[in-house]
């Protein structure tokens, strides 16, 4: 159940910032690693798993992991400005110091899902968390286990698009995968799809058979994403999504991501959908 | 009961034609010295409603809660809580149109604690007779007797208004203002102190404060749509509880409600750790009634809040 | 278990000998009508004359405000420096529910990821609990399963007696305690103190002026998510925070970080409260529970279900205190009441 190996889970590590990636207007992807090599070398997260990011003087907040820990040495983070924090770390530069405490939460049932192919639906920033188990299941000791992968990502417009490089470039590249990219209104210089995510996800129909759907993004496109799956013969056992929920201390105490009886620190953020339907609707 | 019977045959005929949608008055509480605020919209549920010396909370802070909602909302005030509608008025809170005011003419309210004292929790007040010499509580087996002198409630002592400023129906005889003690007595007495000693007095009182916001969620005068409070960006108070924090909470929302405290007594009534807020507040009151020659804040729709104009006769010695 | 027996006079001592050699933590006398557990210098500050404090003491073991660690981010690099441990400490007077309301947050603060800073204040206090010698009017602990005589969790346990104080070690520590201390209690030769100690119960239990009865509360709210009884109680909440803090087993707090400088800072937590609406509320302004309906349902279900459902223990324990003080009669035991006449007619 302990993830973190911390002697002190509330107390972060320091950290470097590397590298910041401009994915968007409004979403930076950084790049970090623990200041201490035996910090970086024991930092074994999931897919799926999340840490808490500090900005010392600022304060901290719940974030989840982007890269895969198939990815050794270093950890990324893909961070949208919304609020306090998120706001300071876009004002960070490379060289610039953190603390990162973690890995927390549960994280995506990849031995569960091994011999199986599978769907990612993504919308916006919400593609961050379910890439950390795309470039998981891609990697080339892993791709062996898994069937086909599709991806169907959609963004407001283009600009919005994250990951460009991974979604235009890098995973249409890799054996096995097919990247389906909209953007919810038509502009100049697009070429791809136009419509919102859920209605392309309608129109591509994939099948249900011997596959798990992974979702995440806005919630308005979850829910119409979920109504779709179950329109096309995805049982809750075959569906998955992550959540985001306000949290403070990540270990399940301070009593406010909780959904019924579950702390989403503890025994989210990944839920199945039958899960989920057993859930009060409180998130 | 007269009061009470009253006020049920009114409730009933607004809520019966349709006048109103509904109306917040006082049940009976979960033991014989507490009321419940109740909030009426059939007219079966009507007889829930009471009246009684026990009826202490100001209700007209609910009104906020109906602003965006259809339909007229009726509200039971005493004298004191009328002030806050006033206030509500002025500020644009709510709009007048929109609520009918149940005055009750109040003869003074009773320490709850008493009755807690002397009644079996469970027991029902079946009548209550109020005279100037004591209270009567009637329950089914009993009457209990509680002088004025032993059992009224502290505010109550300092009355302004026992008749609403503002009403749509006055229920109960009209009672005529009648001399109430200073209610700057302990002001005056704490204003007496070398500053050390009243800085001593505030530090105590203040490095008690759990920081709970009851004072400012039950305040008439607290309507901002984001309590800079509750504001993470910019951080002005921050959430620790010490002394400075708390005392920056305890002194901004003091000067907030500056010229605007209608003197209701309910940030007294809530805090759970007794802070006399009401000493605070009540300071900052006879400084604004010295200086600008006001009323109590409340007390007329006319009479804007002195802090909220400005006038060429206006003090300025601080300039 | 060993009993032992002091007179009035040497307990006076012992907290003296005690708040010299501890931080000596013990219900004082504030102001008319409030009683808290601070820190005392001796006997002579102590107010013994108290049913139940006006805030629980949990606050000695999960303070309301706790520094956690310093940061420095000074020449870009970044220093933490961890706060110095608290001092051991006693916390004298505890009543019993209080005691209970400290081993209902033991759980929370343990688990896959032990609480360093609770863990190290609880392993640092001792707990000497002190039986009720009377029942206020919104004391309901036999309804939650404890008892006014009922110490366990503490370390030792003071019980009045006819012409002085009966002691019981509960646990090893308290043992120490005593041996520590021995100059002022005699071995207790004919269990006087346990049979004072259940004789005083016995009294007591017959003055509890309403009790409740939790059965099958929590399985109705199992199946019960969504019921209008929470709109009308929701309906009068002033959306404040006092039956949180002064709850003993509420526990939700908020991390924040104060450096007035930009450079050289604190992190600390303090008690936050479910009722608050920014709670839960996130940056983008999304807020899982919007209305003060969800966070009123949110309390009592934490207390009633959610803290059952993770720690098999009741969330509350019945002190009375958010009954004494809610300032519009929202009345945990009316509510256990109502509940149960919700599932008959359900």
């Amino acid at each position: 159940m302990r993830n973190c190996q911390c002697i002190n889970p509330l107390k972060p590590y320091p950290a470097t910032i590397i590298k910041i990636i401009d994915e968007t207007p409004d979403v930076k992807s950084f790049q970090m690693v623990f200041d201490n090599p035996a910090v970086m070398e024991n930092f074994r997260q999931k897919p799926g798993q999340v840490a808490q990011l500090s900005v010392f003087g600022v304060g901290e907040a719940t974030i989840s992991i982007t890269s895969s820990p198939t990815r050794r040495g270093i950890l990324e983070f893909s961070v949208k400005k919304v609020g306090m924090l998120t706001s300071a770390l876009h004002r960070l530069e490379v060289g610039s110091k953190v603390g990162i405490r973690g890995p927390y939460g549960n994280h995506f049932p990849y031995e569960v899902m091994k011999g199986k192919d599978l769907l990612f639906i993504g919308g916006g920033i919400g593609l961050a968390p379910l890439r950390s188990l795309i470039d998981f299941v891609l990697a080339e000791e892993n791709r062996g286990d898994y069937g086909k992968v599709e991806i169907i990502y959609g963004a407001r417009s283009m600009d919005d698009l994250c990951f460009k490089y991974d979604i235009l470039d890098r995973w249409p590249q890799m054996p096995g995968t097919t990247v389906y990219t909209t953007i919810d209104r038509a502009e100049l210089g697009w070429e791809g799809h136009v419509g919102f995510v859920p209605a392309y996800l309608e129109e591509i129909n994939p099948s249900p058979e011997n596959k798990y759907a992974i979702t995440c993004g806005p919630p308005i496109m979850i829910k119409f994403v979920l109504q779709a799956l179950e329109k096309m013969g995805f049982a809750d056992d075959q569906v998955i999504t992550t959540l985001e929920m306000k949290m403070k201390c990540g270990i399940g105490k301070c009593g406010r991501c909780n959904i019924g009886s579950k702390y989403v620190c503890l025994d989210g953020p990944v839920f199945y959908l039958s899960q989920l339907k057993r859930l009060p609707p409180e998130f | 009961m007269k009061i009470q019977e009253k006020l049920r045959e009114i409730a009933r005929k607004l809520l019966a034609g349709g006048e109103a949608g509904v109306v917040i008055g006082y049940a009976a509480g979960s033991e014989v010295s507490r009321v419940v605020p109740a909030f009426i919209s059939r007219e079966e549920d009507v007889d829930r409603l009471v009246w009684n010396p026990l009826c202490i909370n100001n209700l007209v802070k609910y009104l906020l809660d109906y602003r965006h909602e259809p339909g007229k909302v009726a509200v039971v005030v005493k004298g004191c809580d009328s002030r806050a509608i006033v206030r509500l008025l002025q500020d644009n809170q709510i709009s007048r149109e929109q609520v009918i005011i149940l005055g009750i003419s109040c003869p003074g309210l009773i320490n709850p604690d008493l009755v807690a004292a002397r009644l079996d929790p469970e027991a029902q007040i079946k009548a209550v007779t109020t005279s100037e010499q004591d209270f009567s509580l009637q329950t089914e087996r009993e009457i209990f007797t509680f002088t004025r002198d032993e059992a009224l409630l502290e505010k109550c002592r300092y009355c302004e208004h026992h008749t609403p400023v503002i009403s749509d129906f006055i229920i109960g005889e009209e009672i005529p203002p009648t001399t109430p003690l200073d209610p700057f007595t302990a002001v005056k007495a704490l204003e007496e102190l070398p500053v050390e000693a009243r800085s001593a007095y505030w530090d105590k009182q203040f490095s008690r404060c759990l920081r709970c916001y009851a004072c400012r969620n039950v305040c008439p005068a607290c309507t901002c749509r984001e309590c800079i409070f509750d504001q993470a960006e910019p951080c002005w108070v921050t959430k620790a509880n010490n002394l400075s924090e708390n005392m920056a909470f305890h002194l901004i929302r003091a000067f907030h409600v500056a010229g605007r405290c209608v003197d209701c007594g309910e940030c007294d009534r809530v805090c759970p750790v007794n802070i006399p807020l009401s000493l605070l507040n009540r300071k900052i009151l006879k400084d604004v009634k010295e200086l600008f020659n006001v009323p109590t804040p409340g007390t007329s729709l006319e009479e804007l809040p002195a802090l909220g104009i400005f006038t060429n006769s206006d003090p300025d010695e601080f300039m | 278990m060993k009993a032992y027996i002091m007179t009035g006079d040497n307990l006076g001592a012992w907290l003296d000998t005690l708040a010299r050699d501890f931080t000596l933590i013990a219900p004082v006398k504030e102001e008319e009508n409030v009683i808290l557990f601070k820190p005392v210098k001796g006997f002579a500050e102590i107010n013994l004359n108290y049913t139940n404090s006006t805030v629980s003491p949990k606050g000695w073991i999960f303070p309301q405000t706790e520094e956690m660690f310093y940061f420095s981010t000074a020449g870009g690099q970044i220093n933490l420096t961890d706060v110095q441990a608290p001092r051991p400490a006693i916390i004298f007077g505890l009543r019993p529910c209080d005691i209970k309301g400290i081993l209902t947050l033991d759980p929370v603060f343990n688990g896959a990821y032990p609480d360093p800073y609770y863990q190290n204040r609880r392993e640092n206090t001792i707990l000497v609990g002190l039986c009720c010698t009377r029942v206020e009017r919104h004391c309901f602990c036999t309804s939650m399963g404890g008892g006014p005589t009922d110490g366990r969790g503490a370390d030792l346990l003071v019980t009045e007696i006819d012409g002085g104080y009966g002691l019981e070690a509960l646990t090893s520590r308290g043992e120490e305690l005593i041996h520590r201390y021995q100059g002022y209690f005699t071995p207790d030769q004919h269990s006087r103190v346990i049979l004072a100690r259940e004789e005083l119960g016995q009294k007591l239990a017959g003055q509890f002026t309403r009790t409740v009865d939790t059965t099958g509360v929590k399985e109705f709210l199992d199946q019960n998510f969504e019921l209008p009884y929470w709109d009308e109680i929701a309906r009068r909440c002033l959306g404040c925070g006092i039956c949180t803090y002064i709850c003993p087993t509420c526990h939700c707090f908020d991390i924040f970080d104060f450096a007035p400088d930009g450079e050289r800072g604190v992190r600390s937590r303090c008690w936050d409260s479910c009722m608050f609406s920014h709670f839960t509320r996130m940056a983008g302004g999304h807020n899982p529970r919007p209305t003060q309906k969800e966070r009123v349902r949110n309390r009592f279900l934490h207390k009633l279900k959610y803290h059952r459902d993770r720690y098999d223990l009741d969330g509350c324990v019945g002190c009375g205190r958010c009954v004494t003080k809610c300032p519009v009669n929202i009345d945990i035991r009316q509510i256990i009441a109502d509940l149960q006449e919700v599932a008959q007619h359900a």
